[in-house]
């Protein structure tokens, strides 16, 4: 401590004024992140999930969008799908979303409700960004309550991936319009012959049950809540319970074990549903060839198959709304931008991307002829957008359903902490 | 002059303040000082008193981050209190701390006591010990982990020499909360460093005394390292305890971020991150963010209380 009060007195205005210049300086740094730089350009957020490849290819399409506009500059923020709702929410929360983002139809409601999400028909009048030539009624799958909440990039649909070596060694085979007896025959015989389950744990998968559901005129989501009864999961989960037991499908431990990879690729069983598009990651983690089979179904002809998309959203208080949607529009239309996604995000949703993307390799190959076929067959129905919560309950059928799988909570007891959870939800 | 002023404490500081350097000195000393720990005040209102005030408030709303909170009085805690996977939540901490904390402190104690001894290269020995507790809470350790107990890994590869086929403990709802304690027990460093500390304190001439009266290791330990030592042992299972409360990184990476599985590993604070920023039901996540604080702070009244019984002061003994 310096003895002399002068000294003091002198030191502690120096400090005061260095702290002082210092937040003077701080609070300058802060403003440089979102104001437009001085030659007019602006700067959009861009957000999505999704892997590695994903991100190379959009990472692509933004220098190829940044060309043709040079006045605006694209800052991607990239993650996993979990990481990514969380990260999204606390910044859609503290008025601080990405100004354009990857979106599902499992969010639209949810953000809708919360006044996030931007109506893009707005800009569409304005000229700013073309709702035209979205195949096979796509465009849909972004609408809420007439309002267009996101633009689709693609569309998917729920698929079978088979190990197709596992396949012809037990001399099963996959056609369309089989029904779920002679599903689970074929991977009894998978048991039988090869000593591998058949299948990872279908009964956990929401997206599953929902074509299950909608195969008997029913559906997982109405506009407000759920479509089934509590005895009708207790069923769906009490078969699938039993036939973890038989080793038909694969011990969830094992499975545990092994995520994130798939119990598929990891080879504990010889098939797994899952959507189309993901389908690509199999030959990535796993040994085998892997290939699209159809859904099982319930007579004989209805698999229960809707389109569904990932698709673009921007939020409703960007400062650039005409930039957001040029921007959207640009990576939904342009061809070269549609040729480097590819098949990433489904088959491309518009004309223009569809006409200039042919697929090469044997996976999108198999994506695209997989898609041809259920469109052929006349099997595909609606999708509704799913209420706000829908996420939430997502996540909790698939934990609740592992639980079961471990035999850690009865069927009807699951159904019923599942009807309770999303009821919570749905009220959130 | 004041009353103050004449006092003989007062007069205790004019001595060995500055000449010319009165109340006003001392004044502009308490000031600087004040100036120097602003940033620290600052943070701590703003980042730490703040937010916790804020929490206690939304624990009696409605809160899902976007709409304002509703006031729903103590409507969380009841549910809360008969939420299963709360209850279940609250089951697995407390087997956590109960069979971590204990058995951290006591390897902890073992290897102070080995390492108390001089020997080469003793300084070496500490660092390797210490070491685990500077990487052990890092995320990469979390997926070392993951491995190190899958199937056919190195600890399911052990167990099956002498003969045990549990399989891998990541997948197994049985196991996995012991590959939990076994990476909080890993990381003995810092409870170590104290015992070690500790043990140094212990006057040699006890030990000497000791040893003459024909007391072996053992008694010597029972006798006079242990009550010697209880201070720090208190100090340590304070802290070990209200840290093991806490726990959820771990948790968060050795489940592969699900806290199960079936909510297994579902740790306190890993349900409160699932229900505050998976769920937003930020109003919940409050509540038992001070259901935690609460519980936690009558684990450590209760442990004071108890140290009267068991707890050896060497001034009290004189």
């Amino acid at each position: 401590m310096p003895e002399n009060g002068n000294v003091e007195r002198r030191t502690i205005l120096r400090v005061a004024g260095a702290s002082a210049a210092g937040l003077g300086l701080t609070a300058t740094a802060g403003c440089g992140g979102d104001s437009d730089a001085g030659d007019g350009s602006v700067t959009l957020r861009y957000a999505w999930w999704g892997g590695e490849p994903r991100t190379l290819a959009i990472k692509k399409t933004i220098a190829l969008f940044e060309k043709k506009y040079p006045k605006i500059r694209i800052k991607p923020e990239f993650t996993d799908y979990a990481a990514f709702w969380e990260k999204f929410q606390t910044q859609a929360s503290g008025g601080n979303p990405p100004d354009v983002f990857q979106n599902a139809v499992g969010f639209l409601r949810k953000y809708d409700k919360r006044g996030v999400l931007m109506d893009l028909k707005t800009q569409a009048d304005a000229g700013n960004l073309s709702l035209e030539n979205f195949r096979n009624g796509v465009l849909a799958n972004g609408q809420v309550d007439g309002k267009q909440l996101g633009v689709p990039v693609g569309a998917n649909t729920m698929a079978l991936v088979i190990d197709v070596k596992a396949f012809a060694k037990a001399g099963v085979e996959a056609k369309f319009g089989w029904t779920w007896d002679e599903y689970f025959a074929a991977l009894q015989t998978i048991q039988d012959k090869l000593r591998i389950a058949g299948d990872t744990g279908y009964f956990t998968i929401m997206y599953l049950y929902d074509l299950y559901l909608r195969q008997h005129g029913k559906a997982f989501f109405t506009d407000t809540g759920l479509g089934f009864t509590e005895d009708d999961l207790t069923q769906w989960w009490a078969d699938g319970y039993k036939r973890v037991k038989s080793g038909l499908v694969a011990d969830p431990k094992k499975i545990e074990q092994v995520s994130p990879k798939s119990g598929l690729s990891a080879g504990l069983a010889a098939s797994e549903f899952t959507w189309d598009n993901f389908s690509i990651r199999y030959e990535g983690e796993g040994e085998s060839d892997y290939g699209l089979a159809p859904i099982p179904t319930t007579n004989g002809k209805d698999t229960g198959q809707y389109l569904g998309s990932l698709m673009l959203s921007a939020f409703s208080g960007t400062k650039h709304p005409k930039e957001a949607a040029q921007f959207i529009g640009f990576m939904v239309h342009d061809p070269e931008a549609g040729r480097i996604m590819g098949y990433d995000r489904g088959i491309l949703a518009t004309t223009e991307q569809y006409d200039a993307f042919k697929p090469t390799d044997p996976n999108n190959k198999g994506v695209a002829a997989y898609e041809d076929e259920v469109a052929k067959a006349g099997v595909l129905g609606k999708i509704t957008p799913h209420p706000s919560g829908a996420d939430v309950v997502e996540a909790a059928f698939l934990r609740i359903g592992g639980e079961i799988a471990q035999g850690r909570t009865k069927p009807a007891d699951g159904a019923k902490a599942l009807f309770g959870e999303a009821e919570a939800a749905f009220a959130g | 002059m004041t009353l103050v002023e004449e006092s003989p404490v007062h007069a205790v500081r004019k001595r060995s303040a500055a000449p010319g350097a009165g109340r006003r000195g001392r004044r502009q000393e308490n000031l600087a000082g004040y100036l120097f720990m602003s940033p620290w005040i600052a943070g701590f209102l703003l980042l730490t008193a703040g937010p916790m005030i804020a929490s206690l408030y939304y624990a009696f709303t409605s809160y899902n981050l976007f709409t304002p909170p509703k006031w729903v009085g103590l409507d969380n805690f009841t549910t809360m209190f008969q939420d299963p996977r709360w209850q279940k939540s609250v089951e697995v901490t407390l087997k956590y701390v109960v069979v971590a904390t204990p058995l951290k402190l006591l390897l902890a104690l073992g290897v102070a006591m080995l390492l108390a001894q001089r020997r080469r290269g003793q300084a070496l020995y500490r660092a390797a010990f210490y070491l685990p507790s500077l990487i052990g809470a890092s995320v990469s350790v979390g997926f070392v982990w993951r491995a190190l107990f899958s199937d056919d890994a190195v600890v399911d590869r052990t167990q099956k020499i002498f003969g045990i086929d549990a399989g891998g403990w990541i997948g197994n709802p049985d196991y996995v909360l012991y590959a939990l304690v076994a990476l909080s027990i890993w990381q003995f460093g810092a409870p170590m460093v104290i015992f070690l500390a500790g043990l140094k304190q212990v006057p040699r001439e006890l030990y000497e005394a000791a040893e003459m009266d024909g007391a072996g290791p053992v008694r010597r330990f029972w006798n006079i390292t242990l009550p010697m030592l209880s201070p720090v042992l208190f100090f340590n299972v304070l802290l070990e305890s209200i840290h093991a409360f806490q726990v959820f990184g771990s948790a968060y990476v050795v489940s592969d971020t699900r806290c199960g599985p079936a909510d297994a590993t579902l740790v306190y604070t890993c349900y409160l991150y699932q229900k505050g920023f998976k769920e937003s039901q930020m109003g919940f996540a409050s509540a038992m963010a001070w259901t935690l604080v609460v519980a936690v702070a009558l684990v450590t009244a209760v442990l004071f209380w108890s140290q009267k019984k068991w707890v050896h002061y060497e001034e009290a003994a004189k």
